[in-house]
């Protein structure tokens, strides 16, 4: 039975991905996969959303990707770390959601505040979020992602299988660039 | 620190990866330079606009509940994987058996024979298992 949302705050705080590694050892596959899914799935999540840009298609994929991670993990064998491993299921299952539905072509435009929102706050975010978009690729997606989880460099080099130096080079470039383009 | 040294330290405060010292050092420059102060102020107005436009969605209260569920909808698979192998063995087996008591061949040929054709039937079988597999995938 999976636990409900919000679960212990502490609990999730103090787990460690090798007690997991300790629970499939001993094939508590449940508890395991219940821990895993507390500590991962808002990463996940925004991860998932930083590719597809939709957020009721990335809760769908985040989805798939536990519901995939709940048939493979007593396969898991512990050669990679359980983030890593959780991160490459993601991403292949991001992208390939991507590539199937062609998102790319209708994506929302990005800035676009939900209903309600303050119209000056509405400007400048869809400012900001133009001239993100006139980043390089690699900056952009840095930049979106390490914003999305709470400005950590080290969850945006797992997730993207970078060095947290290549992370940090691109974030750098990054605001060089856009501080280039405000004043210009 | 010169303006160079200034800017990249200024740029990785915003990682969190500046030491205190390196912080009183930033800030002694930046109380002296203009240019830098006024960089300085630009990257923070940035960072607060990225911070303020790039907000995380969060997830629906319905997705536990979604999830569970598709995982109920996995447990109900009928078959376990090993069960069609099981099956073959024992179908096989039984054949054999029979085969063995009632033609009028001598037993080891019979087994020799029965053997074989149990082979290639359950070569056959997992063929079409993993045919069936990839195009359900």
């Amino acid at each position: 039975m999976l636990a409900q949302p919000g679960g212990s705050f502490a609990r999730i705080k103090a787990m460690r991905d090798e007690d997991v590694q300790s629970l499939l050892r001993r094939r508590c596959f449940a508890t395991a996969f219940e821990l895993l899914l507390d500590r991962y799935q808002e990463k996940v999540f925004r991860f998932v959303y930083s590719i597809l840009k939709e957020t009721g298609r990335a809760e769908e994929v985040t989805q798939d990707i536990f519901l995939k991670l709940w048939q493979v993990l007593p396969d898991y064998d512990g050669r990679a770390s359980l983030s890593t491993w959780l991160y490459t299921i993601t991403r292949n299952t991001a992208l390939s959601a991507l590539r199937a539905e062609s998102y790319r072509k209708t994506q929302p435009i990005e800035g676009c505040d939900p209903p309600g929102a303050n119209w000056e706050a509405g400007l400048r975010h869809l400012e900001i979020n133009q001239l993100v978009r006139r980043l390089p690729e690699a900056q952009q997606q840095v930049i979106t992602l390490f914003y999305l989880q709470d400005r950590s460099v080290e969850d945006v080099a797992q997730m993207l299988d970078l060095p947290e130096g290549t992370v940090k080079s691109h974030l750098h470039r990054a605001r060089q660039a856009l501080a280039d383009m405000v004043r210009s | 620190m010169d303006c160079r040294e200034t800017q990249e330290r200024l740029l990785e405060s915003f990682d969190g990866a500046v030491s205190p010292l390196e912080k009183s050092q930033l800030e002694r420059h930046i109380s002296e330079c203009p240019g830098c102060a006024q960089f300085a102020v630009l990257q923070s107005q940035l960072d607060l606009r990225l911070h303020e436009a790039i907000a995380a969605p969060q997830l629906s209260s319905g997705f536990r509940v979604g999830l569970q569920a598709r995982i109920a909808q996995q447990r109900r698979e009928p078959w376990p994987d090993w069960l069609p192998d099981l099956a073959h063995l024992a179908g096989s087996a039984v054949a054999i058996g029979w085969c063995a008591l009632l033609l009028p061949l001598p037993v080891p040929v019979v087994l020799g024979a029965g053997g074989l054709v149990a082979f290639l039937a359950y070569s056959l079988q997992t063929l079409l298992v993993s045919a069936l597999e990839q195009k359900t995938d």
